[in-house]
């Protein structure tokens, strides 16, 4: 085979890195790209530039974003006394859009997992535990708690809000071996705190007719019914 | 349960094939390496989403082809008639559909279409060592509780993670003191729950085996069996989770250093006797024969009797080593299953005669309804006899 063009293969070559891609889907898009208007394709390349330059990683929640501290933590509407553990930063935008939630996250990124190699250090649970440990502070004089907070967390963010002593985790993990692991985890490393230690439920989805449940999930949701 | 239409394509020898069965009895019959048993594999595919002569889904793909598809619409008495799919490319694997939507698990599809296999494999249940039976079992309980497939597939998911650990910690102890507790607790929970429905089920299994076995032998031996694992006795799920726990206590010295999980149902053995004979040991070839049939046809009654639906019963060359006397006990017994049948024979000796004629209580899988007979030969199929409402 005789190539005519080394930038369209390079191209080709890249876009099959992308997950769920093929030799022959990234040659689609390659061609396409090709063929549109300069600035559609330029638009496209800041975009992939400006994902890598300028996200970052939240310091207090481990989000990603574009200022340090993110957005939820800067916001003194936010309740910091409660958070909220996921695996991914994905997962933040999930809980997000149900507007249930009105504390603040902490992202692991991943979970306890043996065979890909990521232990509990390789997770971002002492930051949480570190986080825990700071709010309750103060919090035998009760007085002192504001000042305190502010010294504690102010050096590192100045534009965080006071940070009130963290009363609940809530674990919102996947129900997998290794979510549970890594649940289980935590937990037993919050017990000195004296936290509240919560988990979201295991239920049906919405919109589903009980017809169509596996067992399991309808067990499960069973087995974790509420008060009516 | 039962399938209507069948399709194949580069499935074995089968380039492309469509059938179209009887609800009752499908004979199928052809020269060895025709290509009969693929036909019943197909439809366990659709089943149970893998072959049932245990080979990997690259050696179903046609020589020379580079995929393969099997298609079958079903009709039940509860979910009204769906069609499942099963696609496989190298490079892209395998998706099983219900309906043309994708199934997130495979998993998801157990259960679904019950199903029964009789084949000369069968041997291996008491024969062979304990892994034979542990998923003889785990495949019988799968398709009438998705709890228990699911148990099972977490189990090994925290067993491997858990083995892992016990590799890296190299044999100290020390070094994976925190991170194993985690997996202990998993473990424990769920091998206590999969322990508790293998016994469970066994002690009912155990009366309708005795049953098969005199039907099968037509002697008054008496078949039974016994459940080996992780304790001999215990109250409900959480004492054995307990005693779960303090077993792999006990052997975490013996884990460190051969680095794996030592305890727990993935080590089950279930014991089979014949009045107090251990089977396995002590069995003459025709013992191990009827035992094993006669396993096969108590697993078809136990879905006879808990699932709403009949199963659907796949027969692979079950009579081609069996003399004619015999041929005719399993014939009387299978004539008992009302449900869809598919029968593969080389010859066509036994079935033209007794199968096919309404009289003389044969006629398996016969129900009310009709039966069908195909010939194959070289990858294709053709109806040869088709019997529409045979009587009752």
């Amino acid at each position: 085979m005789q190539m005519t063009s080394e930038a369209l293969e390079r191209a080709i070559e890249e876009l099959t890195r992308l997950p769920g891609t093929g030799r022959k889907s990234a040659q689609r898009m390659a061609v396409f790209l090709l063929k549109q208007k300069d600035e559609k394709v330029f638009a496209l390349a800041d975009a992939l530039v400006q994902l890598k330059k300028s996200v970052v990683r939240c310091s207090s929640c481990g989000t990603i974003t574009e200022q340090d501290p993110c957005p939820i933590c800067v916001n003194p509407k936010r309740q910091n006394g409660v958070i909220c553990v996921v695996e991914e930063f994905q997962d933040v935008y999930l809980i997000e859009k149900t507007n249930e939630f009105s504390g603040v996250y902490h992202v692991l990124g991943g979970s306890i997992s043996p065979l890909e190699n990521v232990g509990p250090d390789d997770l971002r649970i002492r930051e949480l535990l570190e986080r825990v440990r700071i709010s309750r502070e103060g919090m035998k004089g009760e007085n002192t708690v504001e000042t305190e907070v502010e010294t504690e967390v102010g050096a590192a963010a100045h534009s965080m809000p006071d940070q009130t002593p963290i009363t609940e985790v809530v674990l919102a993990l996947n129900p997998d071996a290794e979510g549970e692991a890594t649940a289980y985890y935590i937990n037993k490393l919050l017990q000195p705190y004296n936290v509240k230690v919560t988990r979201i439920a295991y239920g049906i989805p919405m919109g589903t007719e009980l017809e169509y449940i596996d067992e399991a999930t309808l067990g499960r949701a069973f087995a974790s019914r509420t008060a009516f | 349960m039962r399938i209507e239409r069948l399709t194949l394509r580069n499935f074995r020898n089968h380039g492309e094939t469509e059938i179209v069965a009887a609800p009752g009895l499908n004979l199928i019959t052809g020269p060895n390496g025709s290509g009969k048993t693929n036909l019943i594999d197909a439809i366990h595919y659709l089943c149970m989403s893998r072959s049932f002569v245990m080979s990997g889904d690259q050696y179903v793909v046609k020589n020379g082809e580079s995929y393969f598809m099997v298609e079958g619409d079903f009709r039940g008495s509860i979910r009204a008639s769906f069609t499942v799919g099963c696609n496989y490319s190298r490079g892209q694997g395998k998706k099983m559909f219900v309906n043309d939507s994708p199934l997130e698990k495979l998993s998801d599809l157990i259960g679904r279409v019950p199903v029964v296999v009789m084949s000369p494999e069968d041997l291996k249940l008491t024969r062979d060592g304990p892994v034979e039976r542990r998923s003889f079992l785990d495949s019988m309980i799968s398709q009438v509780d998705q709890r228990y497939l699911r148990d099972l597939l977490e189990y090994r998911q925290v067993r491997r993670q858990r083995n892992k650990l016990l590799q890296d910690a190299g044999g100290r102890w020390s070094v994976i003191r925190d991170s194993l507790e985690v997996w202990d607790r998993q473990l424990a929970e769920r091998g206590a729950a999969i322990i508790q429905t293998r016994a469970a089920m066994l002690e009912r299994f155990a009366e309708y085996l005795a049953t098969e076995y005199r039907t099968v032998s037509g002697l008054m031996l008496k078949p039974t069996l016994r459940y080996r694992t992780i304790a001999e006795e215990w109250g409900d799920a959480a004492e054995l989770t307990e005693i779960f726990m303090r077993r792999l206590e006990e052997v975490r010295e013996r884990e460190l250093e051969r680095e794996q999980t030592l305890v727990g149902p993935h080590r089950d053995e279930i014991v089979f006797y014949l009045d107090d004979m251990d089977i396995r040991k002590y069995g003459s070839q025709g013992q191990h024969r009827l035992f094993s049939m006669a396993l096969k046809l108590a697993q078809l009654s136990v879905y006879t009797d808990e699932l709403d639906d009949l199963p659907i019963l796949l027969l692979d060359d079950l009579f081609g080593n069996l003399d004619q006397q015999k041929t005719e006990t399993i014939v009387k017994a299978l004539a008992r299953h009302r449900g869809q049948t598919f029968i593969t024979a080389a010859s066509e000796q036994p079935y033209d005669e007794g199968l096919f004629r309404g009289d003389g209580g044969a006629g398996a899988g016969s129900g009310s309804s009709a039966h069908r007979w195909f010939t194959v030969s070289e990858g294709k199929v053709h109806l040869k006899f088709t019997e529409e409402n045979h009587g009752i």
